[in-house]
């Protein structure tokens, strides 16, 4: 629950409903690598691509499910009970992919552990439920619940693909590197999920940095903008 | 207000209940193949298996599949029919839930060969922490590191069943290696 203390309020920069949701939870409003939400999942089982894929679908069944939900009966629903509404339904969602994952491979329902039931408390969730789809109409929350859920199922394969591919040298298990290849098992423990979060991170604000001076040099002198792409 | 959670709850209830019915049949199925295989593992070389529950006067059992709840016991032979070890399912409590394991015990050396984690909660596994190394006696485990509440559950459930079970195997070894 204390992840529920820390999260974002709805006048969290970043966070609006403008523009289309389901692009937006994708890329532009990222749910880790934009609005760094979702942590506990996101550095505990990245350690395989895999977990992260498997994480990451469970997480979009229960946005989409509980998001169509809550907002159907947003109208119904008093301010004051709004938030145990909110935890009713998104713990149904959870409980239903619990029994869903069990029923489709126990040996991912194994590696996944607690963390299936813990969605109900990530904060990615709670946060879009009051955030989006207690104001929003009924598709436009479940589109936000699939671009979020992607966004963040595209976040967590990107950590996984790191971790799993220095820490063990295989990628979906398939060796990558020749046999004298010594895995760097720190990927696969938790200071490697940090690490690699962090190299994603600086990554992706070093990228914004750099597209946002070009966009002011093209601003500036569009003709000069062209010339150096066109030497670069 | 109240009507309102009244009717968000029971709409709720409804729908995990319909998943649990539709699903269960196959979590079932998914489990018995788990534990075959996990019979197959911890019993490298198994070629045969057989399934004995254990009766409240401690007499075995012979049972047709896996249905049957109550403590179980599974004999796996190698392609001649002589007992290669029993494989004993048990449980604790961890952190987060029950952790069920089972363990393979070989009666010709007196000691446990095996062990996996079948089904758990908690957030570290303690299977992947169970380390087979150099041991100075067979009754040694290396080290069981992680989580102290799931390491402490996963000695508990082996302790707790050995008391139980093991004297049920000396008492029917013989019918065991039979094969009876």
């Amino acid at each position: 629950m204390s992840e529920i203390v820390s999260c974002h309020t709805s006048e969290s920069p970043g966070i609006t409903a403008e523009g289309n949701p389901f692009r937006n939870g994708l890329w532009k409003q990222n749910p880790v690598f934009v609005m760094v939400l979702g942590m506990c999942p996101t550095l505990a089982i990245t350690n395989s691509v895999r977990n992260a894929v498997s994480m990451g679908f469970a997480t979009t069944f229960v946005m989409v499910i509980s998001y169509g939900l809550i907002s159907m009966i947003r109208k119904l629903i008093p301010k004051q009970v709004r938030i145990a509404t909110y935890i009713a339904i998104l713990a149904m969602a959870v409980t239903v992919v619990d029994f869903l994952v069990k029923a489709i491979s126990i040996p991912i329902y194994l590696a996944l552990g607690a963390y299936i039931p813990l969605i109900v408390s990530n904060c990615l969730t709670l946060e879009r439920a009051e955030a989006y789809a207690g104001k929003q109409p009924v598709m436009k929350s479940m589109l936000d619940g699939l671009g979020m859920g992607f966004g963040f199922t595209i976040a967590l394969t990107m950590l996984g693909a790191v971790r799993e591919v220095l820490g063990a040298g295989t990628f979906l298990g398939v060796h990558v590197f020749s046999k004298n290849f010594e895995p760097w098992v720190l990927f696969l423990l938790p200071p490697g999920g940090f690490i690699s979060l962090a190299m994603w991170l600086l990554f992706f604000a070093w990228w914004k940095e750099r597209s946002a001076k070009r966009a002011v040099i093209r601003e500036a002198a569009p003709e000069m903008a062209i010339a150096t792409e066109v030497n670069a | 207000m109240i009507r309102l959670l009244g009717a968000v709850s029971l709409i709720c209830g409804l729908l995990i209940v319909g998943t649990n019915l539709l699903t269960s049949a196959r979590i079932r199925s998914n489990q018995e193949t788990i534990m075959r295989n996990s019979v197959s593992e911890l019993l490298p070389g198994a070629q045969k298996q057989i399934i004995y529950g254990v009766e409240p006067s401690g007499e075995l059992k012979i049972l047709p599949g896996l249905d049957t709840p109550g403590q179980r016991l599974f004999a796996g032979y190698d392609a001649s029919g002589k007992l290669l070890g029993i494989v004993i399912e048990s449980s604790a409590r961890g952190y987060a839930d029950l952790i069920q394991a089972m363990y393979s015990y070989s009666p010709e050396k007196q000691e446990i060969i095996g062990f996996k984690i079948v089904d758990m909660r908690d957030t570290t596994h303690p299977a992947t922490v169970v380390k087979h190394g150099s041991k100075k006696n067979p009754w040694e485990i290396d080290a069981i590191s992680g989580a102290t509440i799931s390491s402490r559950a996963v000695g508990k459930l082996i302790a707790t069943s050995e008391q139980d079970v093991l004297p049920v195997v000396r008492k029917n070894l013989e019918r065991i290696e039979k094969g009876e």
